[in-house]
C-alpha cells in the first residue's frame, strides 16, 4: 500500500531521512518509532505531500507521491501533532466545513463526533476544548471521509487513559475495515498493545523492522534476577549454557529467597536499537 | 474549479468574521462615519474644497518669455517658500486656453508680457493670471503676498533706473504695505487740497482656525482606508493566522485545491472591500454609483491593494509579521510620497498605487475628473496589474510553507 524506497530528505546538509526502505501493508497498523529528530515527522511529511524527497521513489496505492499527488489527495486522513482547529467555531462547524469539502453528507460530523466521544461538547466553541478534546477533534476529522489510509503523528498524546483507549478501538476498527494505518509515537506500551508491525528509526535509518512482540523476543536481555537468603543478589544470563548450569546449581542447592525472569521490556528493546543506552 | 469548493472556502471566510466580529465592526464605524458626513452636509458649494486634500504644496510660475521681471522674481522667491515656488516656461505661450494639466495639490500663476513695440496700444503689459483650486480663491495667497511685493519692487527699479522719481519703496515688512501705500496716496493727494486724511492702523490676528471643508477628503480618505484594510490588512492577518495555526495546511490536504483555496480568498476579500468602500461612497453620494470613473477607480484600487496583500500574505510566516508587514508597507510608502512631494520629486510617486488611488477616487467622488485623472487610472491600474503578477509568482514559489 504504501512504499518507500530510497526515501531521502536533507535539510541543507544535515540528512533528516538517509535512504529508508520500507513496505506497509494494506490493512496493518504500522506503528513509526523513533527518538526526537530521527526522521519520523519528516517521513510522514513526504507521504502527505509537504516535502519533497530530495531522492528515492514513495509510492501510496501505486501512486507516486511527487507525480501523482492529485490521485493520492482523497485516499488519506493526517492527524497531526498539532491541532490546528477554527477556534472560533464549534467542533460541529469545524467538522462540517471540511465534511462540505470532502463532499460527505452533514450528517457524517455527527457520526464521528459520536465515535470520538464529543457529541456533548459538538456545539461549543473549539477555543473551550481541552487539549484532549481538541485532539480527539483532530481524529474525528480525518475520519470524515472514512480514508483507506489513516497517518497519525502521536495521536494520543494529552489524552486520559479512557480517550487513549477510544482511539485505540477507533484504529483497531478501521484497521479491522481494510484501511492502513501508520502511527509515530513514543508510547512503548501503545505500540506493544496496537500495532501489527513496527519500524524504528534512528538518525534517518530504519534500525529494526517487525512486529512488536518479535522484536521483543529478539532483543530483550533474558536474565534471571536471584536473591540468596543471606541477601546477595546474583544475575544469571538464560541464553549462556555455563549461567544456566549455575543457576540449576543455586535452586537444587535450595539457597534461594526470591527468584525472578525479567519482563520483556519493549522500551528497554528500543533504547538498545537506537543506541541511546546501554551502550 | 469546483464551485461547491469555493462556495465553501468563502462561506468560511464570512463566518470566521461574523465570529471574530472585529473586521465587521469596524467595517460598520466606517459607514456610520460616511452617514454622520452626508448627515451633516454644510451644502454643497463648500463641499467644493479641493484644497482639502494636500492643499497647495506648489506653485507653478508659468511664463511666456525669460525676461529680467522672470529672472527678478525667480532671484527673490521667500526662503520659506522657495521649494515650492517651480518656475517653468510655458510650452504653447501664445495660446492662452492651451491646456496644462495641474496635479492634485498644485496652483499657477501664468505671466505674459507684451513689450511695448509689440503692443497695439504702445503701452507694455504685463498680464497675471493666478490659477487657484477651484472654490478656494484664498489658497494661493501666500504666493500672490510674494508676487506683488516683489513685482512692485521690480518695476519701481526699473523705473529708477530710467531715471523717474518713484520715491522710496514702501515698508515691505508690513503685510498690509500695499493697502498702507494707498492710504498714504489718497492721503498725500487731500492734503494738497487742505484736507487731512486721518492715519490708518491695520493689525491682523489669526483665530488659529481655518475655513477649510473636509468633507470630501474624509469620504475619500474612509472609500481609500475600506480598500486597504480589507485587502492589505484583513487578508494577510487572517492568512498567516491559519498558516501559523496550521489551517491552512489542513485546506491544502482537503479535496480543495490550491487555486480554489487561493481564489476564494481572491474572491472574498476584494469583494469585501469593494462592498464596503461602496457602501461608504453611496452614502456620502449616491450619484458617485452611475460613474464609469469611479466604478473604474474602485476596481483598479482594490486590485492594487490585493496584489500588495497577497504579496505581503505570502512572504509573511505569522499573523504578527503580517500585521507588521501591512503597517511597514503603509508607513514606508506614505513617507516616500511625503518626501517626494515636499521635495518635488518626479516619477517616483508614480509608482505607488497609494498615489494614484486617493487623486482618481477623490477626483471621482468630487465630480471634477479630468484626462490627467484618467491618465492616473491608468497607472494605478498598471500598478494593479504588477503587484498581482508579482503576488502570484512569490505563492508559486514559496507555496503554503
Amino acid at each position: 500500500m504504501i512504499r518507500l524506497a530510497g526515501l531521502r530528505v536533507h535539510y541543507g546538509s544535515f540528512a533528516a531521512v538517509d535512504g529508508l526502505d520500507l513496505d506497509i501493508r494494506r490493512g496493518e497498523l504500522f506503528g513509526l518509532l523513533g527518538p526526537n529528530g530521527a526522521g519520523k515527522s519528516t517521513t510522514i511529511r513526504v507521504l502527505i505531500g509537504q516535502r519533497r524527497p530530495t531522492a528515492g521513489t514513495v509510492t501510496v496505492g501505486g501512486y507516486d507521491v511527487v507525480r501523482e499527488w492529485a490521485a493520492i489527495k482523497p485516499l488519506f486522513g493526517y492527524v497531526p501533532d498539532r491541532e490546528n482547529h477554527f477556534e472560533e467555531f464549534t467542533g460541529r462547524r469545524n467538522l462540517e466545513f471540511f465534511g462540505q469539502l470532502y463532499g460527505v453528507p452533514k450528517m457524517r460530523a455527527d457520526v464521528v463526533l459520536k465515535m470520538v466521544e464529543l457529541s456533548e461538547a459538538a456545539d461549543l466553541p473549539v477555543r473551550g476544548y481541552s487539549l484532549g478534546m481538541r485532539k480527539k477533534l483532530l481524529l474525528a476529522r480525518a475520519l470524515l471521509h472514512e480514508p483507506h489510509i489513516l497517518y497519525l503523528d502521536e495521536p494520543t498524546a494529552n489524552l486520559d487513559i479512557h480517550s487513549a483507549e477510544v482511539v485505540h478501538r477507533i484504529l483497531r476498527e478501521r484497521v479491522k475495515a481494510g484501511a492502513t494505518v501508520v502511527m509515530t509515537t513514543h508510547d512503548m506500551d501503545e505500540v506493544e498493545k496496537i500495532c501489527d508491525r513496527v519500524g524504528i528509526v534512528c538518525r534517518g535509518k530504519l534500525v529494526a523492522l517487525d512486529s512488536p512482540l518479535a522484536l521483543k523476543q529478539v532483543h530483550t536481555e533474558r536474565k534471571v534476577d536471584v536473591t540468596r537468603p543471606d541477601g546477595e543478589r546474583l544475575v544469571f544470563d538464560l541464553d549462556s549454557d555455563r549461567s544456566r548450569g549455575e543457576l540449576a546449581a543455586v535452586v537444587s542447592g535450595g539457597g534461594v529467597a526470591t527468584m525472578r525472569t525479567r519482563e520483556f521490556d519493549f522500551h528497554a528493546t528500543f533504547l538498545k536499537l537506537t543506541g541511546l543506552a546501554f551502550d | 474549479m469546483r464551485w461547491y469548493v469555493i462556495r465553501t472556502l468563502v462561506v468560511k471566510e464570512w463566518q470566521r468574521h461574523l465570529a471574530n466580529r472585529g473586521g465587521i465592526a469596524l467595517g460598520l464605524l466606517l459607514v456610520a462615519a460616511a452617514v454622520l458626513l452626508s448627515v451633516f452636509a454644510p451644502g454643497e458649494s463648500a463641499a467644493a474644497g479641493t484644497g482639502a486634500v494636500g492643499g497647495v504644496r506648489h506653485c507653478f510660475v508659468e511664463f511666456d518669455r525669460p525676461t529680467p521681471l522672470v529672472k527678478h522674481l525667480e532671484d527673490n522667491r521667500p526662503p520659506g517658500l522657495k521649494e515650492q515656488i517651480i518656475f517653468r516656461q510655458l510650452a504653447r505661450p501664445d495660446d492662452v486656453n492651451a491646456l496644462v494639466a495641474y496635479p492634485t495639490g498644485t496652483a499657477a500663476i501664468q505671466l505674459r508680457q507684451t513689450f511695448a513695440s509689440e503692443s497695439p496700444t504702445g503701452r507694455a503689459t504685463l498680464a497675471v493670471s493666478v490659477r487657484h483650486p477651484d472654490g478656494d480663491p484664498a489658497a494661493l495667497a501666500g504666493y500672490e503676498a510674494w508676487l506683488w511685493k516683489e513685482l512692485r519692487r521690480a518695476c519701481a527699479a526699473g523705473a529708477r533706473r530710467a531715471g523717474a522719481a518713484v520715491g522710496d519703496d514702501p515698508n515691505f515688512d508690513r503685510d498690509d504695505w500695499a493697502l498702507a501705500e494707498a492710504h498714504k496716496r489718497l492721503q498725500d493727494r487731500a492734503a494738497a487740497g487742505g484736507v487731512a486724511v486721518p492715519d490708518l492702523e491695520v493689525t491682523r490676528h489669526g483665530l488659529g482656525g481655518k475655513v477649510l471643508d473636509l468633507r470630501s477628503a474624509v469620504a475619500t480618505g474612509l472609500v481609500v482606508f475600506a480598500l486597504y484594510f480589507t485587502c492589505v490588512y484583513l487578508l494577510p492577518t487572517l492568512n498567516c493566522e491559519e498558516r501559523e495555526r496550521g489551517v491552512l495546511l489542513a485546506q491544502a490536504l482537503s479535496p480543495a485545491s490550491p487555486a480554489e483555496i487561493v481564489a476564494a480568498k481572491f474572491l472574498f476579500y476584494p469583494a469585501a472591500g469593494l462592498a464596503l468602500a461602496l457602501t461608504i461612497a453611496a452614502v456620502y453620494k449616491t450619484a458617485v454609483l452611475s460613474s464609469l470613473f469611479f466604478w473604474l477607480a474602485l476596481l483598479a484600487v482594490g486590485g492594487g491593494f490585493l496584489g500588495i496583500g497577497m504579496t505581503i500574505a505570502t512572504l509573511a510566516r505569522t499573523q504578527k509579521a503580517a500585521f507588521l508587514g501591512g503597517m511597514c508597507y503603509l508607513l514606508t510608502v506614505s513617507m516616500l510620497l511625503m518626501i517626494c512631494s515636499m521635495n518635488h520629486i518626479p516619477v517616483l510617486p508614480w509608482l505607488a498605487v497609494e498615489y494614484h488611488g486617493p487623486r482618481i477616487l477623490h477626483a471621482a467622488l468630487d465630480g471634477s475628473v479630468t484626462p490627467y485623472h484618467w491618465y492616473s487610472l491608468l497607472g494605478a491600474a498598471g500598478l494593479a496589474v504588477a503587484w498581482l503578477t508579482a503576488a502570484g509568482w512569490l505563492f508559486r514559489r514559496r507555496g503554503w510553507q
